[in-house]
């Protein structure tokens, strides 16, 4: 591909960025990988450190009780010189992943997937940011930035998944499921994203060959080859860390959740709050609710897959145990790709006003809470509570939004009408 | 369903934009008035000590007698060494407190503040509680400088005196500290930070010696020569960096130690004649709001407060019959008090104005007066954002004062979403039929539809603002002391003309469409409103004060009427936050110069945010609201 100007600028101008920051603020990144709104116990790049550390004095990572992050992630890290006295080039590395995951953004863009697929094309179709545009949006986003800077881990999962994005909607079968099982051996739950991003991928090589394959042998085939490529990541964990242990120590934690530190999501505060007794109860609640938007998306809006992906990294970024704003970051730079859904969407002030109100407000109430001493836990859970309402309302105002277009395609001459819920 | 629908269709009505300026002034108006009857009895409580383990005033004092010839000689020694080159005070200092058997520290600090050198050094003794365990401590300061830099003989002899004096006792469950800091603000702070590990090797040695955690913090400021002096009152300081206040309940044992057990009178932010009248309950809590919003710090307590260690400053004033043994008795029974604690003070209120010594507001009474301000703001912001959604060309008279023609009538409904209106070749405006409960109307479409936002620039155009604030940002706090007064004069020209530059840059180069000129206003006031109430929780007074000296921005519009644009900007300039400054050290009786040598210091030293506030919060929102005015101006010729 021709490397044109604008994107050679663009991607300048945020590597510069990034490093410019990195420089200039030398103490910043670690300030932020202290920030509960940034780091949580699985992506954080402190514990990183520390499962390093023993990783390299031949302890098993997961000893110490600190890490809880996918044990091939150490080796990687280890030919790294260390971050405290060297910190060039793991800034760079970071930096990388966000240009490289921009790219993928970009890709996403290019392939208009977003508006035109192949069961359905949108009325507004027309209506579309330019990809350079969107992977700006992605680059100069200052939760992306933020992530970049406290080195987050969940920076490398965000580029997993859209680099899945990207394969699936180029229909590059194999690239895809490695990307996908990347982001789900890294993230655990990204493994969900695999039925809509296996109908968008469907589509393109539909779209590809001109011919539709088996959907039934497609099915098998790729879920078979996701399962493989799993495998062998776990296994080659295990060979890595010499025992099975690794994974109480990385799902074991993100599905029973033993850690409470506080984040951006809705989780642990129930979970202090909660006796003991009901504990596994409401786990299994909590966790069927979050994964309950995927087949419930998928099936209804199967014509439009990449919108199922996009909203459903949206609900990671509420309902998941461990969010931060490294997911609200992807959801956000996802959605500029329904440029189209924009007209009828309706709270869009709203929803973005609760979001700016949260980040400012969160901050404050944390200081309030941790080092002022004159604010309780309270404080900080209701801000958390603020920033899920902001994020809801931009996934439900979309999903309003995206039903209304089909609904447009479907009965044209109900055009322009009032829905209403009877 | 049926609610919201209605809602939805309630916004597209056009008298609903005529409401959101009055809705403003109204939260503006009772922001004010609400924060002028909080002096009233029915608005304020008197203050209690609700943490059960203080038992202010319930000991006996003993601190009397021979301790008196004690601290007459301890008196004459510090005296002798006020002149004296600081390595042999400190050595002295030491001397005294080693021959009482306290084990002895020394730190020494120097910091580089606008081409300034503050150096100096601290001493401080550790009694070691026999009961204690070392890991809960209690300071008593003593300022070798009080804040008017007056030397405070008589505060660090009774420092000395009560070090000497409370060794012997065996009663002390926490260990004490006794420092004797270099001067008032930097020393306290370059110790506390050393003593959390908070410092910079560059500047501030470490500790050599430490105790437990800080419990509570109390400092004596009693600047009596060698042949003593009778006090009329207490002064009692509260006010920490950044506004923030030490735990109530502090406050409230000293203050009824004093009174009540000692028979000492206190006041409270130089009210030192308080008759308790509304004029001057209103007059202190004003004084303390000006001196929580700038955010400084007003004795040695101040800078144990940001480290979540209650501290207080015991301040003697005027002429009258109390004598040092009678403030010592005070520290003495206030520290028996301390000694109780069983946990970190954590009962009473953290966030309070206080009208009186004994009497308070708490903050669920004052704080929605901020966030009313804030508020205003917001909708104003709301308002705005609407408004720009609105199609710009002029609504035309209603049909049926044209004369009849058949003319077609598209048939729309009201509450569909956005479509943007073809434009229509027809001289006929463009009606719409809109329908709502059965009720039928044709309405102009250009009151109805909803333009599409163009919302990159004016949002680049806000930002950039925002970041241009970094620049004076560094450079006020960077230059050299003797430059600030010249720094601050250009600055002042400067910045009452780069908004009627960039006004001028935009009309020659890209001329701002009325919708872009709403939205950069628009998002300048959401920031600024969204901030303020963020700070309100922080800083409440802080939060008022630039709150309601930015009020006008929500108000100002630009305009085609000359004489309006030129008030305006008249307006503008008197609020600039600059001429802000300007006019309220005037006002408050303040050398400027100082103020700003103060602040320099401030964002060194002791982390003061308050210019943060200024130069990146409040100056860019003043910056975007006079552009957008001056554009007018531009327009209109008058440039």
């Amino acid at each position: 591909m021709a490397v044109d100007t604008q994107k050679a600028l663009l991607f300048g101008g945020a590597a510069a960025l990034r490093l410019l920051l990195f420089t200039v603020f030398p103490a910043l990144p670690n300030l932020l990988a202290g920030r509960v709104e940034v780091s949580t116990p699985v992506t954080s790049f402190k514990r990183l450190q520390e499962g390093l550390f023993l990783y390299t004095h031949n302890v098993s990572p997961y000893d110490g009780g600190l890490y809880h992050q996918a044990p091939l992630l150490l080796p990687l890290f280890s030919l790294l010189p260390n971050p405290a006295y060297y910190p060039l080039a793991t800034n760079l590395v970071f930096t990388a992943v966000d240009l490289l995951s921009a790219y993928a953004v970009a890709q996403v863009a290019q392939g208009g997937a977003a508006s035109v697929s192949r069961l359905f094309s949108s009325s507004r179709k027309d209506l579309k940011w330019s990809s350079t545009a969107i992977a700006a949006g992605f680059l100069y986003n200052p939760f992306t930035v933020l992530t970049c800077l406290a080195r987050s881990t969940s920076a490398l999962t965000n580029l997993f998944i859209l680099t899945a994005m990207a394969k699936a909607s180029q229909g590059a079968s194999s690239t895809f499921i490695l990307a996908l099982s990347f982001a789900a051996y890294l993230g655990m739950h990204p493994i969900l994203l695999f039925p809509p991003l296996l109908v968008l991928l469907y589509d393109a090589r539909a779209a590809k060959t001109k011919t539709t394959p088996n959907a039934w042998s497609f099915t098998v085939a790729h879920t078979l080859g996701l399962a493989a490529v799993s495998g062998a990541l776990l296994a080659a964990s295990a060979v890595l860390t010499g025992s099975w242990d690794f994974l109480a120590a990385t799902y074991g934690v993100r599905l029973l959740l033993p850690d409470l530190t506080p984040n951006v999501g809705l989780w642990w505060y129930f979970f202090i709050e909660m006796f003991d007794s009901f504990r596994e109860f409401f786990l299994g609640v909590f966790w069927l609710h979050a994964a309950s938007y995927m087949p419930g998306l998928t099936i209804r809006l199967h014509k439009q897959p990449l919108f199922v992906a996009c909203t459903l990294t949206g609900i990671f970024a509420v309902f998941t145990p461990y969010p931060s704003i490294a997911d609200a970051a992807l959801y956000l730079s996802l959605v500029p790709l329904f440029r189209h859904l924009f007209p009828l969407m309706r709270y869009t002030f709203v929803a973005s006003a609760a979001v700016l109100y949260a980040s400012f407000l969160g901050p404050a109430f944390y200081y309030l809470w941790i080092y002022a001493g004159s604010g309780n836990a309270n404080f900080f859970y209701a801000i958390t509570l603020v920033w899920s309402l902001g994020l809801s309302i931009i996934i439900g105002d979309s999903l309003f939004a995206a039903l209304r277009d089909e609904l447009d395609v479907e009965r044209p001459e109900l055009k322009g009408k009032d829905v209403r819920r009877i | 369903m049926a609610l919201i629908s209605s809602l939805l269709a309630l916004r597209r009505d056009a008298r609903i934009l005529k409401i959101p300026p009055y809705l403003s002034a109204l939260c503006i108006v009772i922001g004010i008035a609400w924060l002028l009857v909080l002096p009233l009895n029915d608005y304020s409580r008197n203050t209690y000590v609700s943490e059960n383990a203080l038992l202010p005033g319930q000991v006996h004092t003993y601190f009397a007698g021979s301790e008196h010839n004690v601290f007459r000689a301890y008196r004459h020694e510090v005296w002798g060494l006020n002149e004296k080159p600081v390595a042999e005070r400190s050595q002295r200092l030491a001397d005294m407190f080693r021959s009482n058997n306290l084990k002895v520290a020394t730190q020494k600090y120097s910091y580089h503040v606008s081409n300034r050198t503050i150096a100096n050094e601290n001493v401080y003794a550790i009694l070691q509680g026999p009961r204690a365990d070392a890991t809960e401590a209690i300071v008593l300061i003593g300022a070798w400088k009080n804040m008017q830099d007056e030397a405070n003989t008589s505060g660090v002899a009774l420092v000395l005196t009560l070090a000497r004096y409370f060794k012997r006792w065996s009663l002390w469950s926490k260990d004490i500290i006794f420092l004797v800091s270099g001067d008032s603000t930097t020393g306290p702070q370059a110790w506390v930070d050393a003593y959390h590990d908070g410092h910079d090797e560059r500047h501030v040695e470490r500790l050599k010696i430490k105790s437990g955690a800080l419990q509570a913090a109390v400092a004596v400021d009693y600047p009596a020569g060698p042949w003593g002096h009778r006090y009329d009152k207490l002064h009692v300081l509260y006010d920490g960096v950044n506004g923030q206040l030490p735990n109530l309940d502090l406050f409230n044992t000293a203050v009824q130690i004093a009174s009540s057990q000692m028979g000492i009178g206190c006041a409270i932010q130089r009210m030192f004649d308080h008759r308790d009248s509304y004029k001057e309950r209103l007059h202190t809590m004003l004084r303390g709001m000006v001196s929580q919003g700038l955010g400084h710090a007003t004795g040695p307590h101040s800078s144990f407060i940001p480290y979540h260690v209650d501290a207080i400053t015991l301040s003697t004033v005027g002429d009258g019959w109390h004598d040092e043994m009678s403030l010592g008795k005070t520290i003495e029974s206030l520290f028996r008090s301390l000694n109780n604690l069983l946990e970190h003070l954590h009962q009473s209120f953290f966030f309070y104005l206080l009208i009186q010594a004994n009497r308070f507001i708490s903050i669920g009474t004052y704080l929605p007066s901020a966030m009313l301000i804030a508020v205003n703001f917001s909708i104003t912001s709301i308002a705005l954002w609407v408004a720009s959604g609105r199609s710009t060309e002029p609504i035309p008279n209603p049909a049926a004062t044209a004369p009849l023609e058949d003319e077609p009538v598209k048939e729309k409904t009201a509450e569909k979403s956005a479509t943007v209106t073809p434009p229509t070749s027809s001289e006929k405006p463009d009606m719409e039929l809109v329908e709502q409960n059965g009720a039928k109307a044709l309405v102009p479409a250009a009151s109805t539809t909803i333009t599409e936002r163009h919302l990159l620039f004016p949002l680049l155009s806000v930002l950039t603002m925002h970041f241009l604030g970094l620049l004076p940002l560094y450079l006020f706090n960077t230059w050299s002391s003797d430059t600030l007064p010249a720094l601050y004069l250009t600055m002042a020209n400067a910045t009452t003309l780069f908004p009627l530059l960039v006004a001028w840059f935009f009309a020659e180069l890209r001329p701002l469409s009325h919708q872009e000129n709403t939205l950069i206003q628009c998002f300048s006031l959401l920031l600024l409103g969204m901030i303020l109430a963020a700070l309100a929780t922080l800083n409440f007074s802080q939060s008022f004060l630039i709150g309601v000296l930015a009020a006008p921005l929500s108000f100002v519009r630009k305009t085609n009427k000359t004489w309006l644009t030129v008030l305006q900007l008249i307006l503008l300039a008197l609020i600039n936050p600059v001429m802000v400054a300007q006019w309220s050290a005037k006002l408050l009786g303040a050398d400027l110069n100082h103020v700003l040598v103060l602040a320099a210091q401030g964002w060194a030293v002791w982390g003061l945010w308050t210019q943060v506030t200024v130069w990146l919060v409040w100056f860019p929102a003043w910056v975007c609201a006079t552009v957008v005015v001056a554009g007018g101006a531009v327009e209109g010729g008058i440039l």
